[in-house]
């Protein structure tokens, strides 16, 4: 439905009884309210409503999603890298660079058992791709806990939450998380006329995780260093059949052992309760 | 519902196979052929109009699908389905031409592709005479003495025209429409029709991409006879682009297709033939082979275990026809 | 005043809405996940991760590759929609809008493999009947669940869940669920066959932005090349297929997890798994993140 008015060139012709002073006013004055009606935030034009804006809620409770349950990793990709140990040198799909594969191709697992560093392969940037179950619960309004039984892990996601100063690396670092934000807000766009949001609402959940350990990007030795940083992304969705899933995609940014990001999505379905749930030391091999 | 409307035919194809075997089994399809017999209700059977290509049109009711190619020069069709299905076959008919009748065209002499025959040329005729064209064994079967206590097929649904040797071709309706003799085939009467310029074949129950093709042995039907005949349609059909579009096929019974799925059906019966051939080879009964499940990786998509056509009654027929002395 | 007001309003009312997510744009795929058989290729008699039944493991032991090269109506086969977003080839998706309300209509997508092309419906209209044709890209409809895309397909041609035999029959359906952050795509895959799985397929691929691709045309023309009698079919009987120990062998992995199935799926299967014996170092395919750097032969 096109909407004609008397600035728009339909209007103008169909107002030419108008004289041309008294058309352009019209115009001026319209254009200019239509200006100011759009370039109001949204938490303005609520407030010309009435009531001064509601507190934001806590995490959980402003949780798009519900996360928590236990959770089976169903194991339809990757398979021969994670439901064994890979083949010593195999990084088929990992973009390490020549240094890091170097590394790589001397793992050894006996050295990582004699350090205690069985663990080195179920830190953050590779723990949800190790088959097992994941336990998601929330440990308080603004910190979601992930346990693992899989080298029985622990992560904590702190919404809002700011790596502390000098906290030692982990093999599970430190995590940030949020409700994923759209790209620029919610409401009418502050730039620009002529649109507004849809649904802007996101249902995702992103964590960002700092302060780790070097570690393995598979249990084969292919390796991540200190300075890696991971995004990920927790995604659910409902099945005709019934069934609920949870797809985390996981971005490994490590500018000393990779040629470029690490991208992996991995799928968990959901259990109706903690049936399988076997915890399991770390292994090295 | 469409299984039980064409048990006419193919519970006798049942009480034949039954007579190679157990006087119980015989007396049991003679009872169901009884009920077949008995008027079913096709109160609630639509008729839905799929339009494929060009003049051609697909009507999925009971019994076999219907092809309709209606133009200014009046109205063909492959195959009528069943008597009490005419009405709405005509309704269906009228609502993209009120010209009468000039042709049908029977794919073979079943029941669920002739038994409308006679009622759509009182119906849609016009008050002229429809050419009906079959190929002549249709009109050999159609006229015989009826056999187990069964009617006589009434001669308003026997064939008037019928062609010898390989093909018949005509024009109507601005092409050129070729119909093709498929020799043992699904049975020895089979005919394809070609639609040239709306670029649509009309199988009949060679391919039925819903189920095993039925290897009606009694009437001449063979394997290799299905399979030669599916390789002929893919002769004829050429893709649009990367194996899709281009020729549209209408099966006896089942969606509308195109080559790649007949690729599939013929695929699957030549490889079934290769199984079964290689188990005769190796000596095996036909209980050996059926137990040893040449159809397995195919039965859920095609088999049945229960109904007019099931996977052990395909195999049988395969092994029978594979093992007949030449 | 009240009339401008009117007249503000009404237009407002009127403005475009932005659809939830864009997704349209230049994406590249990621082979950090099963490169190799995403790649050059999956090896024969692997099927591990899938959750077939009986059924598909047989119709995968008789598949014979010839079939490509002398069945001329298999040589420009296209992969099927489900197939396709594994992503074998380069994907543009665009948006299509209905001019005088502005709403949006459809996503189309193009993959460099085969010019496929699809249409996702975003208005709401129903799926054809059971008896209409069925395609290689099927017919699809998406809903928005708040920033997710949700589309279900239908109407899909028989076609195959992995291309070294594994089967998917037409009576699949496929749900897709597309997640856009930044510049990344993931595209869940929820593959469901009454005819060859045993519970549906769910996987997920990852694909990047990439502005400046520029997506050719891939162009096949079949041509009999193999001079055979009309109606080959290459395959192998029951039993006879060769080739099918060569996966297991070469990785060391016990056989009977490499026939797939959903037990093998789960982390439990490893404690029941036959024994593992891996080569000594990786021979086959020890780097694979694109095309290029795939290669069977370890790189020196």
């Amino acid at each position: 439905m096109m909407v004609e008015n008397a600035c728009t060139v339909g209007g103008l012709a169909a107002g030419a009884f108008q004289t041309g002073k008294m058309r352009r006013r019209q115009c001026r004055q319209r254009y200019m309210l239509t200006a100011l009606l759009v370039i109001l935030p949204a938490g303005l034009m609520a407030q010309a409503r009435g009531g001064p804006p509601a507190p934001p809620k806590a995490p959980r409770e402003a949780a798009p999603v519900d996360l928590t349950g236990y959770w089976v990793s169903v194991v339809t990709e990757d398979w021969r890298w994670r439901m064994v140990t890979p083949i010593r040198g195999d990084f088929a799909g990992v973009p390490l660079n020549p240094a890091a594969r170097k590394i790589g191709e001397a793992w050894d697992p006996t050295k990582d058992e004699a350090a205690g560093e069985q663990c080195r392969a179920y830190g953050a940037p590779a723990l949800m791709r190790i088959p097992g179950r994941v336990h998601i619960t929330w440990q308080d309004d603004k910190t979601l806990k992930v346990e693992t039984d899989a080298g029985t892990q622990t992560r904590l996601f702190h919404f809002n939450g700011k790596a502390p100063q000098g906290e030692k690396p982990s093999w599970q670092g430190y995590s940030a998380a949020n409700w994923e934000r759209p790209v620029r807000g919610e409401g009418l766009p502050l730039a620009g006329l002529g649109a507004v949001r849809e649904g802007t609402r996101g249902r995702s959940l992103e964590v960002v995780t700092t302060g780790l350990r070097p570690g393995y990007l598979r249990k084969n030795g292919a390796p991540y260093s200190a300075n890696t940083v991971v995004n990920e992304f927790y995604d659910l969705s409902k099945e005709p059949n019934g069934d609920t899933w949870f797809h985390v995609t996981t971005i490994v940014r490590d500018p000393q052992y990779l040629e470029e990001p690490f991208v992996t999505s991995t799928d968990f379905r959901k259990q109706p309760d903690a049936a399988g749930w076997a915890p399991s030391q770390c292994t090295a091999r | 519902m469409r299984a039980l409307l064409y048990l006419h035919d193919t519970v006798q194809l049942q009480c034949e196979y039954a007579e190679m075997r157990k006087p119980l089994v015989l007396a049991i399809c003679a009872a169901g052929f009884l009920a077949a017999q008995q008027p079913q209700n096709y109160d609630n059977v639509k008729v839905n109009i799929l339009p494929v290509q060009g003049n051609v049109y697909m009507l999925i009711g009971a019994g076999g699908n219907t092809t309709l190619q209606v133009g200014k020069d009046g109205v063909l069709l492959v195959d009528t389905q069943y008597a009490p299905m005419a009405p709405k076959i005509m309704a269906a008919i009228r609502t993209l031409s009120e010209m009468p009748i000039k042709y049908i065209i029977n794919t073979h002499m079943h029941g669920d592709h002739t038994g409308g025959n006679g009622a759509l040329v009182k119906l849609g005729g016009g008050g002229g005479m429809p050419r009906i064209i079959a190929n002549d064994h249709v009109l050999n079967r159609m006229t015989a003495p009826p056999a187990n206590g069964q009617a006589a097929i009434p001669d308003s649904d026997w064939p008037n025209d019928e062609y010898f040797g390989n093909s018949k071709d005509f024009f109507f309706n601005n092409e050129a429409i070729v119909v093709y003799h498929m020799p043992n085939a699904h049975t020895d009467g089979d005919s394809i029709v070609f639609f040239r310029r709306s670029d649509v074949i009309s199988t009949g129950d060679i391919f039925t991409p819903e189920h095993y093709p039925i290897i009606d042995l009694q009437r001449g039907g063979t394997v290799q006879g299905i399979i030669d005949a599916l390789n002929r349609i893919l002769d004829l059909t050429v893709p649009a682009k990367y194996q899709e579009g281009g020729t549209y096929v209408i099966p006896g019974h089942g969606r509308l297709c195109e080559e790649a799925d007949v690729v599939e059906y013929r695929d699957m019966v030549t490889i079934i033939r290769d199984r079964i051939a290689d188990l005769i080879k190796k000596g095996r009964t036909v209980e050996q082979v059926k137990a040893a499940r040449p159809t397995l990786d195919y039965d859920t998509q095609y088999g049945a275990t229960t109904g007019i056509w099931t996977t052990d009654m395909f195999v049988d027929a395969v092994y029978r026809n594979l093992s007949e002395k030449k | 005043m009240k009339s401008l007001l009117l007249a503000v309003g009404l237009l407002i009312c009127t403005l475009p809405a932005f659809a939830q997510v864009d997704f349209s744009g230049e994406w590249a795929p990621l082979y950090h996940e099963d490169g190799p058989e995403r790649l050059p290729g999956p090896e024969l008699g692997d099927y591990t991760e899938l959750p077939i039944n009986d059924a598909a493991r047989l119709r995968a032991d008789s598949y014979d590759a010839d079939r490509i090269s002398v069945v001329p109506e298999y040589q420009c086969r296209p992969h099927g929609a489900d197939y396709s977003m594994r992503g074998l080839g380069n994907l543009r998706i665009s948006r299509e809008y209905d001019e005088p309300t502005q709403k949006l209509v459809a996503f189309h997508t193009h993959l460099l493999a085969w010019d496929s092309e699809r249409t996702i419906y975003m208005d709401g209209r129903p799926h054809p009947p059971d008896y209409a044709d069925h395609t290689w890209q099927g017919f699809s409809t998406g809903v928005w669940e708040g920033n997710m895309l949700t589309i279900t397909t239908t109407h899909l041609k028989t076609n195959y869940i992995r291309r070294n035999g594994v089967p998917r029959s037409d009576k699949a359906t496929l749900i897709e669920h597309w997640y856009r952050h930044g510049d990344y795509l993931t595209v869940v895959t929820v593959i469901t066959d009454p005819v060859f799985l045993t519970e549906p397929l769910v996987r997920s691929d990852n694909w990047f932005l990439d502005p400046g691709q520029a997506i050719g045309v891939f162009g096949c023309e079949y041509a009999p090349e193999v001079p055979r009698p009309t109606g080959t079919v290459p395959h192998h009987l029951p039993g006879t297929n060769p080739f099918l120990t060569e996966f297991a062998n070469w990785y060391g992995l016990p056989p009977e997890a490499t026939r797939g199935g959903a037990e093998t799926l789960y982390p439990e299967y490893r404690t029941k798994m036959g024994k593992y014996n891996p080569p000594a170092k990786c021979e086959r395919y020890c780097t694979c993140t694109t095309l290029f750097n795939c290669n069977v032969s370890t790189p020196k």
